[in-house]
C-alpha cells in the first residue's frame, strides 16, 4: 500500500493541471472562509460549544441511538442495522430489489461510497446515477471522488469538458453553464424516472427522529421526495441531541464546508409522506451503519469521530494541496482521511497516511468542532509501528539514536563522528550538498550543514552566564484582540432582505393586498403561462391563487399517485415541464434570507423544487432575527410535526466545476419573495 | 524577579549551529538573566515521537526531565517545536504513567520557547539591535500553532532599528523531521512554495525561531543557489551575522 501511495504521490505532483486544480481549491476555499466565518462573532465559543456537543452525544452514543431509533420508528421510518459494509449494501440492494427498482438516483454520501453502494446495486443489474454535479463528473469517468465536498476538485473545466463530450455527446463546451444545463437535461429524466432515491445524512436529531441533510444543487432535495422509496445511511455517530444542538452545528457546517453561511437547502425530514400531503416518499428507511465507528470510539483516535465531513482540514492542507485526493487511496483523503481511513478500514493498509503530514496543525486550527488531528495523527503513527511490519533499518536506527542520546558522552562521541564524517563528504560553502543514502532524499533538493567540530556546549562549559540586573519591562503582555463586535441591531425585515439578494434572490415588500397584482405582473414578466401551487392555505395565499385562475394561469394539480404506474409517470412529466412554483411559507430567517417551506396537507414539496421559478409568499410578522430565535418560538413544534421541512437560501446553485458558481442546477434558479406588510 | 534560566540549547543548535546558541545567551544576558547551561543535557526525543517511536522518545524525554529537574528557575528553549514536545508532546508520552507525567507537567509549566520568554516573561522587547534590509519572518508551525506564539517574534524584530519586517504566511515549509526524507517529493513540493514566497517578499535574510526549519529552508535556498540566507532570531537580536553558519 504505502508503495502504490508513493506512486500516486509521484503521479500526482507530475500532473501539471492537478497541481493548477488544487492551487486554485486551496486559494479559493480558504479566502471563502475567512469571509464566511468574519460574519460570526464569538467563532471560539461556537466551535467550544459544537465540540461539547458532539463529545457529550459520543460519550452517550448507546443512549443516543436507542432514543434515536425509538423516534425513527414513531415517525414511520424504517430502521436498519448495519455492523459493517457488506451488511449495508445487501440491506439497501433488497430494500430495491424487493421493490422491483430498475434506477437508483443518488444525492452525495461519503457513507455511500465508504461501503461500495453503488457496486452491490450494479452487481444485481440495478442502475445507479449520482446527481451530485461532482458525482456524477466522477461517476462518469469511473473514478472515485477525490475531495469528501467537491469531488471533482481535481478537474479543470476542459476535463470536465472532454468527459461531457465523449460521455454525455454534447458538444464541447468548456462554458460552465453549458455544462451545466446538460448535466440538469439528463438528470432531469433521472429523477423523475428512479424508483429508489439513496441519501446520506448530515445529521440526525434524537430529539424528534429528524434527518438533516446540507445540500446546495437540489438533487438531493429531488431523491429524497420524488422517488417513492428513500434510504438514507449514515454513520452511527452522526447524531446531535436536539434541533438548538442542529441550529448551533448549521451555524459552522456551510461555513466550514464552502464559505456559505448556510447552503441553498437545509432539508429536515421526519417521515414519510402523510395523508392528504401531495407528494413525498411513500416509504423512508434509515440504514444506520458502524463498519468500525464503535470500535473507534473506544479508541485512542476516537476523537476523530467528531468530525462532522466539512472537509476544510483538506482545503488548508499543505499536502493535500500537493497531492490531491486520489493519492490517499481512500475514501477519505486528507487529514481526517489520514487518521479515520486506518480506524475504519485497518492500519496495515492505511496507517502510513497518517506518515504523510508534517504536524503542522493547519487542520486543528481551521476544524470548527477543532479536532485535535496532529494528536491523532501522532496516535495512529504510534499504533502503526507498533503494530505492523517496519523497515528493520528504521527501527534500529531509532534505537541506536535513543540509545546514543540517554548518555552524555555517547552523544558526544556521536557529535565528533558527525563532524568528522562531514569533512569526508565533499562541501560548498561549509554545507554538503550531497548525502549518501538513505539520506540522499534530503540533498535531492536540499544542502546539509556540516557538523561542528566544537559543540555548543563544549564551548560554553561555565554553568552562569550574565549578571546584570534585569531591565525594567518595556511593555505589557499584550491582551488579545477581541472579535469585532457585532453589528448593530437592525430592521429585521430589512436585513433579511439584503441577505437574500446577497445570495441571489429577490426581495419585493408589499401590502397584503397588493399581493395579487403583484405577483401577476412578475409572472406576466417571466412569461410563466404553467404553475404547481400550494392549495388552500393562509387568506393572503388563496387571494393569490384565486386571482391567477382568473387571469387564465394554468394551475396544475400537483398530487402524485402513490407507488408507481403510468398515472404517476404522466403527472410527473407534466409537473417537471411547469414554469414555476407558488408557495408560502411558515417563517424567515433574516440572518441568511433563509424561507423555512414545510411540507404538509396540500402543500406540494415540488412547487419550491422542480420549477425555474419559485415565488413565496411570506408574512412580515414570521421574520426572526436568528434561526435559534425561531427555533424558541415555535420552530421546534413545526419542525417536529411535519415529514419533512426544507430551510431555502436563495436559488439552487453548484460551484463543482473549478469552484466557479453556477445557479439553478435542479432546483429553481429563481427564488421571488413577496414580503407581505 | 528572574534571576536563572537554564537553557535547553537543543541537540541541533548544539551540534550544527553553535554560533546561535552563543547569540541566545548574548541575548539573555542582555535582556539581563543569568544563563545556567545544564551540561548533560542531549535531545528531546522529538524526532522519534513524531516518527511513532514513542518507546526510544520516552528513554529520551525521561533523561531530558532528569536532567531538568536537578535546575531551578525557567528553561528557555531557543525552538518553537522543542518547547512544543516538552510542554506538549510529553504529556501526551507519559498519559499513562503517573509518575512521569507530575514531572513532565512540572517541566512543562516552567518551559518556554526563547522569544515568548523574553517578550511575556521578561516584558523586553527592544534589546538594542539594529539591521539594515528586508527581513521575512517565518512563523514556524509548532510555535505558531501548538504554543501561540507569533507576535512576541514579531514584536522583538519590530525592535529592530532599520530592519523591514515581512511576515511570511503561516504556511509549512515541508520540514516535518523524519517527513523531509520518508516524503522527500511532497516535502519538495512544499519547500518550492516557501522560497518562491521568500524570493518575492525580496528579503535578503529569512529569520525565525525553529533551527529545524530555518535549515531546511537554507537548504533549499543553498540548493537553488539563492543568496538569500536564514537566521535564527537569537542571531538578529544579538547583532551577529546574519546566517544560520
Amino acid at each position: 500500500m504505502r508503495i502504490r501511495f508513493r506512486r500516486r504521490v509521484r503521479a500526482a505532483i507530475t500532473n501539471p493541471s492537478l497541481q493548477v486544480a488544487l492551487d486554485r481549491n486551496a486559494e479559493r476555499r480558504m479566502a471563502a472562509w475567512n469571509e464566511a466565518f468574519a460574519s460570526l462573532p464569538d467563532v471560539e465559543d461556537l466551535r467550544q460549544r459544537a465540540r461539547e456537543v458532539r463529545q457529550h452525544t459520543l460519550e452517550n452514543l448507546d443512549h443516543y441511538l436507542e432514543r434515536f431509533t425509538r423516534r425513527l420508528v414513531e415517525n414511520g421510518v424504517r430502521v436498519h442495522r448495519a455492523d459493517d459494509a457488506d451488511e449495508a449494501c445487501r440491506l439497501a440492494v433488497s430494500i430495491a430489489q424487493a421493490r422491483g427498482a430498475t434506477l437508483v438516483a443518488k444525492s452525495k454520501s461519503m457513507t455511500t461510497d465508504e461501503i461500495g453502494l453503488n457496486y452491490a446495486l450494479q452487481q444485481v443489474g440495478i442502475r445507479v446515477v449520482e446527481t451530485d454535479l461532482g458525482e456524477f463528473i466522477v461517476q462518469l469517468r469511473g473514478e472515485p471522488s477525490a475531495h469528501i465536498i467537491t469531488p471533482a476538485v481535481h478537474l479543470l473545466r476542459e476535463d470536465v469538458a472532454a468527459t461531457f463530450e465523449r460521455e454525455l455527446g454534447m458538444p464541447y463546451s468548456t462554458d460552465v453553464e453549458d455544462m451545466n444545463a446538460a448535466v440538469h437535461k439528463v438528470l432531469r429524466e433521472i429523477f423523475l424516472e428512479a424508483q429508489v432515491g439513496v441519501s446520506g445524512v448530515n445529521f440526525g436529531v434524537v430529539e424528534t427522529g429528524t434527518l438533516c441533510l446540507v445540500t446546495n444543487e437540489g438533487n438531493g432535495r429531488m431523491v429524497t421526495t420524488l422517488p417513492s422509496i428513500h434510504i438514507a445511511i449514515m454513520g452511527v455517530e452522526r447524531l446531535v441531541p436536539t434541533l438548538d444542538d442542529l441550529a448551533l452545528m448549521l451555524q459552522l457546517l456551510p461555513r466550514s464546508a464552502t464559505g456559505q453561511k448556510i447552503t441553498s437547502y437545509v432539508t429536515l425530514i421526519q417521515g414519510p409522506r402523510r395523508e392528504g400531503e401531495p407528494d413525498g416518499p411513500d416509504e423512508r428507511h434509515v440504514i444506520l451503519l458502524d463498519n468500525g465507528r464503535l470500535a473507534m470510539a473506544n479508541s485512542p483516535i476516537a476523537e476523530s469521530l467528531l468530525c462532522i465531513r466539512c472537509g476544510a482540514c483538506l482545503n488548508v492542507c499543505p499536502v493535500f494541496r500537493e497531492i490531491g485526493g486520489h493519492a490517499y487511496g481512500s475514501v477519505y483523503p486528507g487529514p481526517i482521511g489520514s487518521v479515520v481511513s486506518p480506524g475504519l478500514f485497518g492500519l496495515s493498509d492505511f496507517g502510513h497516511l497518517a506518515k504523510a503530514s508534517t504536524l503542522c496543525g493547519a487542520c486543528q486550527e481551521v476544524c470548527p468542532i477543532g479536532i485535535d488531528l496532529p494528536t491523532m495523527l501522532l496516535r495512529v503513527r504510534d499504533a502503526y509501528t507498533k503494530n505492523t511490519p517496519q523497515p528493520p533499518a528504521m527501527r534500529l536506527a531509532m534505537s541506536l539514536y535513543a540509545w546514543l542520546m540517554i548518555s552524555p558522552w555517547r552523544y558526544r562521541l556521536a557529535q565528533r563522528l558527525g563532524a568528522w564524517g562531514s569533512r569526508l563528504l565533499p562541501r560548498q560553502a561549509g554545507w554538503l550538498p550531497t548525502l549518501p543514502p538513505p539520506l540522499s532524499a534530503w540533498t535531492a533538493s536540499r544542502h546539509f550543514p556540516t557538523f561542528a567540530f566544537q559543540p555548543f556546549l563544549a564551548r560554553r562549559k561555565k554553568l552562569n552566564y550574565g549578571a546584570k540586573p534585569m531591565l525594567t519591562p518595556q511593555r505589557q503582555k499584550r491582551e488579545t484582540e477581541p472579535f469585532a463586535k457585532r453589528p448593530q441591531s437592525e430592521d429585521v425585515v430589512e436585513r433579511f432582505g439584503r441577505e437574500l439578494e446577497d445570495i441571489g434572490g429577490t426581495f419585493i415588500r408589499c401590502k397584503e393586498g397588493e399581493a395579487p397584482d403583484q405577483v401577476v405582473a412578475h409572472l406576466r414578466k417571466l412569461s410563466v403561462k404553467t404553475l404547481i401551487a400550494w392549495g388552500e392555505q393562509q387568506p393572503s395565499l388563496n387571494a393569490v391563487i384565486h386571482r391567477l385562475k382568473d387571469e387564465g394561469f394554468e394551475i396544475l394539480d400537483p398530487d402524485l399517485p402513490r407507488g408507481s404506474g403510468p398515472g404517476r409517470d404522466q403527472r410527473l412529466a407534466d409537473l417537471g415541464r411547469v414554469d414555476a412554483g407558488l408557495t408560502g411559507a411558515i417563517a424567515g430567517v433574516a440572518e441568511t434570507g433563509t424561507l423555512v417551506v414545510p411540507a404538509g396537507r396540500n402543500r406540494s414539496q415540488l412547487a419550491s423544487l422542480l420549477p425555474p421559478v419559485h415565488l413565496v409568499l411570506l408574512p412580515v410578522g414570521v421574520i426572526y432575527q436568528t434561526m435559534a430565535d425561531w427555533m424558541a418560538e415555535g420552530g421546534e413544534e413545526a419542525i417536529a410535526g411535519t415529514s419533512s421541512l426544507n430551510l431555502i437560501s436563495g436559488p439552487s446553485r453548484t460551484a463543482d466545476i473549478e469552484m466557479t458558481l453556477t445557479i439553478g442546477v435542479h432546483g429553481p434558479g429563481q427564488v421571488i419573495v413577496f414580503c407581505l406588510d | 524577579m528572574i534571576g536563572t534560566i537554564q537553557l535547553f540549547v537543543t541537540c541541533l543548535i548544539d551540534s550544527l549551529f553553535p554560533e546561535i546558541g552563543e547569540a541566545v545567551v548574548e541575548v539573555l544576558t542582555r535582556a539581563g538573566v543569568q544563563v545556567a547551561i545544564p551540561q548533560e543535557q542531549t535531545c528531546c526525543g522529538q524526532p522519534a515521537f513524531n516518527a511513532g517511536y514513542r518507546d526510544q522518545a520516552r528513554k529520551m524525554a525521561r533523561h531530558t526531565i532528569e536532567v531538568l529537574d536537578d535546575t531551578v528557575g525557567p528553561v528557555v528553549v531557543p525552538s518553537g517545536s522543542c518547547a512544543a514536545m516538552i510542554r506538549h508532546g510529553y504529556l501526551e508520552l507519559f498519559a499513562d504513567d503517573p509518575t512521569w507525567l507530575l514531572r513532565a507537567n512540572a517541566l512543562a509549566e516552567r518551559t518556554y520557547e526563547l522569544s515568548e520568554f523574553l517578550v511575556d516573561q521578561l516584558g523586553v522587547v527592544d534589546l538594542g539591535a539594529s539591521f539594515i534590509g528586508r527581513l521575512a519572518y517565518h512563523p514556524s508551525c509548532h510555535l505558531l500553532r501548538e504554543l501561540g506564539v507569533d507576535h512576541q517574534p514579531l514584536d522583538l524584530l519590530e525592535g529592530v532599528a532599520m530592519a523591514q519586517v515581512h511576515r511570511l504566511e503561516p504556511e509549512c515549509c515541508g520540514f516535518g523531521g523524519v517527513f523531509a526524507v520518508d516524503q522527500p517529493e511532497i516535502s519538495t513540493e512544499m519547500l518550492k512554495r516557501k522560497l518562491a514566497e521568500i524570493n518575492q517578499s525580496g528579503a535578503g535574510v529569512v529569520v525565525g525561531c525553529d533551527v529545524s526549519c530555518l535549515m531546511h529552508i537554507e537548504g533549499g535556498l543553498r540548493h537553488i543557489g539563492s543568496s538569500v540566507r536564514c537566521a535564527h532570531l537569537a542571531q538578529v537580536l544579538a547583532g551577529r551575522e546574519a546566517t544560520l553558519r
